[in-house]
């Protein structure tokens, strides 16, 4: 554990929170079981043994949603227990946290983000009290400090005040730079770091002793993919990872668990959709603002939220692509 | 007057004082810079708004404010030369985006158009301000949606982007119509164009600034347009723009950043 080592960041008001790491107390805090009330906490489903999942609603963050719209897990060692995306509030993430006391009171030993989207980060604080190492694609602090300000007000705009209230920006304090293995007791995670997909800092996780995968938001079902990567690096990605063989694997947004190489395919499609569209708009000399009109609206019907996201994804396909 | 009424014309006032800076507030919130912004940037010069000889297109709402597609357009019916055209958003940090000054090979005979993308800080007006070879201004303003383009690193690829600087592709698309007298032209620089106020995470401090300030495009020896930039232009600046036809219809195109570095390109020959 490494509560001084953070980034030495100074300039940005938001990035203190990093700080606020160092000041984490070590006491920890005693669960009490008895004659206290139920805490609120979120559903939860364990897809392999000591391998649960929450699953996040496909909506925009909003007040009545407390910015549960990700799916997030945690896999219980016989030592520890690692989180795997902490959703989009730390009100939520505090439902996650007391989900998984109501399994076990193994120690959080490690919080995971599996890249540096606010629907998968901004829980992270609801887990100081556990003092873990936050772990992360070590491109992911670059990515997330730039646009901290941008996240922070958007959220806060979208989530209203209260549910708003104790989110901060809190920056990796183990980063991955290819691979690395965090050892729970009697079970390993591998996590290895991903050319840049769908951001320039996503990070899979293998539990090794059920084969489970979790993919973060390289594995969109049901709630389109969003592009803030690299849509020509996703593509070439998502041929790798169908070759994987899993039992099962966990998307960032869809169902606790799906099938390999099948869970991949709508996603592929949509983004290979895209691409062709876009790319023989250029050829035809089309402009951005002709092709966020027409390209790849013929899979409007096979996703939700595409109107709230599928103008950006062309946006960025074309920025991307018209340089060929 | 007495104590008493003294005391309470004191208290009125205070009261009104209160008032008005309550009210104050909200006015000051939502203040109207284009007046101050009109003075410095046109003088006294009357600007006809809204009378068809400029069309701003942009969208209501941006996706992505820091690549928010901008299309300036003056009607076939608009005849004569063009001088200059002014890209202004109120609420940016520095509001005025561009200025293209036209020369003899900008074209007449049909639409013509200049696109671009540009970052926008703030739910602001964009305007587009044409001065017609009469010398008189005319703007076309359209209000758009969008938040935090300036300090959003648009870089989805930052180590990749640093690689590619200075890459550049200038196009040419001859008109449909063999006989229309109006090209089309593209110019796209590989260039972070960073206005300071973006995050190094390395250092804790900001990326210096280092964006274009100003484009050439000539067709041969003759002008098409000089612009003058400030660093709302998005990430990799995009051009795409009309210019008349001529000889061999090739573009020449120099850029130069804030930092001195020119760079420079040529179209490949037309029809290409």
């Amino acid at each position: 554990m490494c509560n001084s080592c953070g980034p030495r960041l100074t300039r940005q008001d938001v990035l203190r929170a990093a700080l606020a790491l160092a000041v984490v107390p070590l006491l920890r805090r005693i669960p009490v079981h008895a004659a206290a009330p139920a805490p609120e906490s979120i559903e939860v489903s364990e897809i392999a043994p000591g391998v649960f999942v929450h699953q996040g609603r496909y909506e925009m963050q909003s007040p009545e949603n407390r910015g549960d719209m990700a799916n997030a897990g945690f896999v219980v060692g016989s030592d520890a227990v690692a989180v795997i995306d902490t959703l989009g509030s730390v009100k939520v993430g505090r439902e996650l946290r007391n989900a998984i006391r109501a399994v076990t009171n193994k120690p959080i030993r490690y919080v995971i983000n599996t890249h540096m989207h606010p629907d998968h980060v901004f829980g992270n604080a609801a887990f100081k009290e556990d003092a873990p190492a936050f772990v992360a694609n070590h491109k992911l602090a670059r990515g997330l400090a730039s646009r901290a300000d941008r996240y922070l007000a958007t959220n806060k705009r979208m989530l209203g005040d209260d549910v708003f209230a104790g989110i901060e920006v809190i920056l990796p304090t183990l980063a991955v730079q290819d691979t690395m293995s965090l050892d729970l007791g009697g079970r390993t995670l591998l996590l290895e770091t991903q050319r840049t997909a769908h951001t320039d800092n996503d990070l899979t996780i293998t539990d090794q002793a059920t084969g489970t995968l979790f993919f973060g938001d390289l594995l969109f079902s049901v709630h389109v993919p969003t592009l803030d990567g690299s849509i020509v690096g996703w593509l070439a990605l998502i041929d790798d990872l169908k070759q994987r063989n899993a039992p099962r694997v966990v998307p960032g947004h869809g169902p606790h668990a799906m099938e390999l190489p099948e869970a991949l395919e709508p996603e592929q499609r949509y983004l290979a959709t895209i691409a062709a569209d876009v790319r023989k708009l250029i050829k035809e000399g089309k402009t951005l603002e002709e092709a966020t009109k027409t390209a790849g609206f013929e899979e409007r019907d096979a996703w939700k939220l595409f109107d709230d996201y599928h103008v950006r994804n062309v946006t960025a396909a074309f920025a991307e692509l018209e340089w060929e | 007057m007495t104590w008493k009424s003294h005391r309470a014309s004191w208290t009125i006032a205070l009261a009104a004082l209160a008032a008005s800076l309550f009210a104050v507030a909200p006015v000051r919130a939502e203040e109207d810079v284009w007046p101050t912004l009109k003075q410095a940037t046109f003088g006294d010069r009357a600007i006809q708004a809204e009378d068809g000889t400029i069309i701003l297109d942009a969208p209501v709402t941006a996706e992505d404010a820091s690549l928010v597609p901008i299309t300036m357009r003056v009607p076939a019916e608009v005849k004569g030369d063009l001088k200059s055209l002014t890209l202004i958003i109120d609420k940016n940090p520095n509001p005025v985006v561009a200025t293209f000054s036209f020369g003899p090979a900008a074209g007449t005979g049909g639409e013509r158009s200049i696109s671009t993308r540009v970052r926008i800080d703030d739910f602001s007006h964009v305007r587009a301000i044409l001065e017609t070879e009469d010398d008189k201004l005319h703007m076309a303003t359209k209000f758009v949606q969008a938040a935090g383009g300036c300090a959003a690193m648009q870089a989805k690829d930052p180590d990749k982007e640093n690689v590619d600087l200075g890459k550049m592709l200038v196009k040419t698309f001859p008109p449909a119509l063999s006989t229309a007298p109006l090209f089309e032209g593209q110019v796209m620089l590989k260039h972070p164009n960073s206005n300071g106020m973006q995050l190094d995470i390395g250092t804790g401090g900001y990326i210096p600034a280092r964006f274009v300030k100003e484009i050439t495009v000539k067709r041969g020896n003759d002008l098409v347009f000089r612009m003058e930039s400030t660093f709302s232009i998005s990430t990799n600046p995009n051009f795409r723009f009309t210019f008349g036809r001529g000889g061999d219809n090739e573009l020449d195109v120099a850029i130069v950043d804030t930092d001195g570095t020119v760079f420079t390109a040529k179209s490949q020959p037309s029809g290409s």
